[in-house]
């Protein structure tokens, strides 16, 4: 982890149908950190990534990469939507959907080319999903599915990664290959931001944590602020994880 | 005439020719681009167009007076894209559901529509006929100057879509990845949705407001079952399209009193039915063999692995057993007996069988999955 | 008024009615455009019933036509079920098939009788009074008026015996199913109830109308309530008054009264879309206006409750950090202060005891998600009304 910061959201509000669903969160990411953001059902885990990324627009506040807006530090960032999102019966196979990482470097009207399509087959080995290329997606595993958009993502070669509940539908060994992937990613100088639903496996995935429930509640490395006390702060029963030391 | 005929006129005979090249063209783009309207989910969003359509045909006759066809329509077009926009509207501002927005501007401009026509009837007005054809088409009434607008929109739409292909993949698959990625999603949903309005506005005067929708959904859904790629789609879609509008035309024009719109409609119907059914992947036969197979397949192994668990109590595998100890097991049949004989798992001899080596294997194989399975 | 108006009035006001009761459960149960659907696709029950009766008033008729409409909805689930096309699609594709296999049987042969596709779609109403029902040799009235009349009473007397089970199985599948209502008999009694009732008016006002009248005043009601008895009696009320006002109107035109009566639905609901009192298009951007003040209000309270740094609450750092886009700084300000929640002292703002206790309320409840909490707030503070 290095000093500088990689993310930085000021005084954000954001509401749905006028209903505020963020308050006044600050927060600061540094670089190359691997951060779970965790949080009960609707805190608002996704919508601050959405409006991170400028999916959603917030009432208030600001949101800034490496000290500048989102829409000039775009390449920087990529992004692994919730599963649910996405029409899986549409027509389109898995290295097709990989590709689809690399329109945004390509701009309005141009096509991806040999360049491109070498980058998605690389992106496709490194998820382990290259024999699955010609696939339509629909006929790929929960598991297999959220490793194309993760090789999706990874075509991107940004420097942030934001991922939005990765692990949910997916068996065990993706869940590793997932996280082992986003540990090399962290170990590369990236800073990978993760919606995190399973409390257990933050301390073994994750070296940094943000807790939210509508408020930001705490954020910092897992060693110092992972405790009984920000939990039942965020989750507000009395709220104990049993953490494997 | 019958259907050979039509086919050796259809070169030479200029109405022939104009009315053919004019469902062939139509069905070719509203096929292609009825495929983004079924993979948006808004397949009925064209119904609602058509029929919206049809107050701004009135409307435009009533300002200009005139009966030229690209007048007409682009009275349609306006006013279709007025309807889309409510429909839009309504569903956003308002609790009603889409279904209920669609099923309400389809028919209140529908039935202002027909006020304004019969309104115009009864005008003394000489030049009223003719606009009757908007309701149900005329393919008749095509003239060489539509077939050339039709073109040039075809033309159009096929410059767009290619230079946006990848711009309308990515809003039609994941429209908030495509918004990370900085594309302004909103300008690329506004280009398809006026497109789809161009499409159905083109072809009012062909085959009608109410079977525009059917041009629209019918060749895109077929050409769906038989790829799994966007490009092979929308091309097979306008395919299937533009061949239900020459064969429609040639079946009308072979029998008295057939008008081309349904029977164009009805030519797509029976390549949605073939590809339903045919289609190798997807289709309902082909399931339907694989589901029955699998079921055998099942029925086989079951009965593999009954005769396993005797054989197993015996040191020599190939010990024979009575046939009739079989008949207490469920999923026993002659059929897969012999089946099983087929396969050169079994031999039988006389009432007896017994267990070959690769019968043994097989079953062992397949108890070691299951037992693997239950873990 | 001549008799003939009157009837004419009175059949149309007896259709209005007999659409309004299907077509409110139509809307409730988002499946508006079934009733498209199966308006179209009767024709070819039609066409096969006229074939069999050469009477196109005859109950064979009517109870083919309705037949064929439920065969519809069959179809339309069967293709759904299959995966192969998305939802909505299986209607875009059943329904103009089945219409146009009644065109082209109506072309090939029914040519020289009476029926032409027109009447089918746009009926013919000002036709309806000279088509007589004689009981041995009595005329007692309009063959139409008899017929939806009969249909209506039918409805009337279904809605009236299964309203429970209607209105629970609209609202609460599951619990319906629980209860022992199977929804699946609801579902397809409501489809033969309204194919029926599409049968028995496409004659006198056309599919399409029918369609209008189903979907138009109960979408308008729905605007106005969401309370099942009063929105049955409100789509009946809108009907009745656009059958009778659009019957005037087309006959100062001189056009069309099915036209006209839809139009008439189109004015109602375009009036009611607008000016409805909290659903309307006006009321809902007001209270989007009103809520976009609240919330940002309540942002920049929590904001201050926040931040202690002084220049985190200058009053220059309202414009510069938190990036208002929506609402103008200086108009949250007035509020505030307006509402004693905050005092300005030398550029720096500072919540009032008030302002504080409200903050810490509001996090309070929208945290805990209890909206019942908030209403409680909206009458303490003035600012939630609207």
């Amino acid at each position: 982890m290095s000093n500088k910061i990689a993310v930085k959201v000021d005084d954000l509000t954001v509401a749905y149908n006028y209903k505020p669903v963020l308050w006044d969160i600050d927060l600061e990411i540094p670089e190359s950190v691997l951060m779970a953001i965790v949080g009960p059902n609707g805190a608002g885990k996704s919508t601050l990534i959405k409006s991170i990324l400028g999916i959603l627009k917030p009432i208030a506040g600001s949101v800034s990469i490496y000290g500048k807006s989102y829409e000039k530090q775009r390449s920087l960032v990529a992004y692994v939507p919730q599963k649910g999102s996405v029409d899986w019966d549409f027509p389109t196979t898995a290295l097709d959907v990989v590709m689809m990482g690399t329109y945004g470097s390509l701009g309005w009207i141009k096509r991806p080319k040999q360049k491109q399509k070498k980058a998605a087959l690389e992106a496709l080995e490194k998820v382990g999903m290259l024999p699955f290329k010609g696939r339509q997606i629909s006929q790929l595993s929960g598991g297999q599915q959220q490793r194309i958009f993760l090789a999706r993502a990874l075509v991107q070669d940004a420097s942030i990664y934001f991922m939005d509940e990765p692990f949910q539908g997916v068996d065990a060994t993706t869940e590793i290959a997932i996280i082992n992937i986003l540990k090399e990613l962290r170990k590369a100088g990236k800073t990978v931001i993760v919606v995190h639903h399973d409390l257990q496996t933050v301390p073994e995935y994750f070296d940094w944590v943000t807790f939210l429930n509508v408020k930001k509640i705490a954020t910092g490395p897992v060693k110092d602020i992972f405790n009984d006390d920000n939990l039942t702060k965020t989750y507000g029963i009395n709220y104990k994880v049993s953490i494997q030391e | 005439m019958d259907i050979q005929e039509y086919f050796s006129l259809v070169f030479s005979d200029y109405t022939l020719r104009t009315i053919t090249l004019g469902t062939a063209i139509l069905g070719a783009v509203t096929g292609m681009l009825g495929s983004f309207a079924v993979l948006r989910k808004q397949s009925l969003l064209g119904d609602a167009i058509s029929h919206a359509a049809l107050p701004g045909i009135a409307i435009s006759f009533l300002i200009t007076g005139a009966k030229d066809s690209n007048t007409l329509l682009l009275g349609a077009l306006v006013s279709g894209l007025i309807g889309t926009f409510w429909i839009r509207g309504i569903i956003s501002k308002t609790h009603l559901k889409s279904d209920t927005a669609l099923g309400l501007i389809l028919s209140l401009f529908f039935g202002f529509g027909m006020l304004l026509l019969t309104f115009i009837q009864k005008q003394p007005n000489a030049n009223q006929a003719g606009l009757d054809k908007y309701l149900f088409g005329q393919a008749a009434t095509l003239i060489e100057s539509d077939v050339w607008m039709m073109a040039i929109v075809t033309g159009i739409c096929l410059f767009v879509l290619l230079l946006f292909w990848k711009e309308f993949k990515i809003l039609l698959f994941d429209k908030d990845y495509a918004k990370t990625l900085g594309f302004n999603t909103k300008a690329i949903d506004i280009l398809i949705t006026s497109f789809i309005v161009l499409a159905i506005v083109l072809g009012l005067q062909t085959v009608g407001v109410v079977l525009m929708s059917a041009m629209l959904l019918a060749p895109a859904a077929a050409a769906r079952q038989w790829t799994n790629s966007l490009a092979t789609m929308v091309f097979l879609a306008a395919i299937f399209g533009a061949f239900s509008g020459v064969f429609g035309t040639a079946i009308s024009a072979s029998q008295d009193n057939l008008s081309t719109g349904p029977v164009i409609v009805l030519v797509a119907a029976v390549f949605v039915f073939v590809s339903f059914v045919f289609s190798p992947s997807r289709g309902l036969l082909f399931k339907q063999i694989r589901f029955i197979k699998n079921r055998r397949d099942l029925q086989l192994h079951k009965t593999l692995s009954f005769m396993y668990n005797i054989a197993e109590t015996h040191d020599d595998i190939s010990h024979p057993h009575e046939i009739k100890i079989l008949n207490n097991f469920h999923g026993f049949t002659k059929g897969t007996l012999k089946k099983l004989v087929d396969k050169n798992y079994v031999i039988l001899e006389g009432s007896t069988w017994s267990l070959t080596n690769d019968g043994f294997k097989t079953a062992l194989n397949l108890y070691n999955q299951l037992t693997k399975k239950d873990e | 008024m001549s008799s003939a108006q009157i009837e004419i009035q009175l059949i149309a006001s007896l259709v209005a009615i007999a659409c309004a009761i299907p077509g409110t459960f139509l809307v409730l149960r988002k499946m508006a455009m079934i009733s498209d659907a199966i308006s179209h696709s009767i024709l070819p029950g039609i066409v096969i019933g006229f074939f069999i009766t050469q009477d196109l008033n005859s109950p064979l008729l009517i109870l083919l036509a309705a037949l064929t409409g439920v065969i519809t909805v069959v179809l339309v689930e069967y293709i759904q079920k299959t995966g192969l096309v998305k939802e909505d699609t299986a209607i875009g594709l059943v329904f103009p098939v089945l219409f146009s296999i009644g065109v082209l049987m109506i072309a090939k042969k029914a040519n020289d009788v009476h029926l032409d596709i027109d009447a089918v779609l746009l009926g013919e109403l000002a036709l309806a009074p000279f088509d007589r029902l004689l009981i041995s040799g009595v005329d007692v009235g309009p063959k139409s008026l008899w017929i939806i009349g009969s249909i209506l009473c039918i409805t009337v007397l279904l809605l009236l015996a299964f309203f429970k089970e209607l209105k629970l199985s609209t609202f609460d599948k599951g619990l319906a199913a629980s209860l022992g209502f199977s929804p699946a008999i609801i579902h397809y009694g409501l489809m033969t109830v309204s194919s029926i009732t599409t049968v028995g008016a496409f004659d006198a006002v056309g599919a399409i109308l029918v369609v209008a009248l189903m979907i138009a005043p109960a979408a308008s009601a729905y605007l106005l309530t969401t309370d099942l008895k009063k929105m049955l009696i409100l789509s009946i009320i809108f009907g009745v008054l656009s059958a009778i006002s659009g019957y005037w109107f087309a006959h100062w035109l001189d056009a069309s009264i099915a036209g006209s009566i839809t139009t008439m639905l189109g004015v109602l609901f375009l009036i009611v879309y607008l000016f409805a009192p909290s659903k309307g298009i006006i009321a809902v951007l007001y209270r989007e206006k009103q809520q976009r003040i609240e919330v940002s209000l309540l942002t920049f309270l929590l904001h201050l409750k926040n931040h202690d740094d002084e220049n985190e609450r200058h009053v220059n750092h309202l414009n510069e950090h938190i990036n208002w886009q929506k609402v103008r700084s200086k108009i949250v300000l007035d509020l505030a202060l307006k509402n004693n929640m905050i005092m300005i002292d030398d550029s720096i703002v500072f919540l009032t005891p008030k302002g504080d206790k409200f903050t810490t309320q509001a996090i309070d409840y929208i945290i805990t998600n209890e909206d019942a909490q908030i209403e409680g707030m909206k009458d303490d503070f003035f600012l939630f009304r609207g």
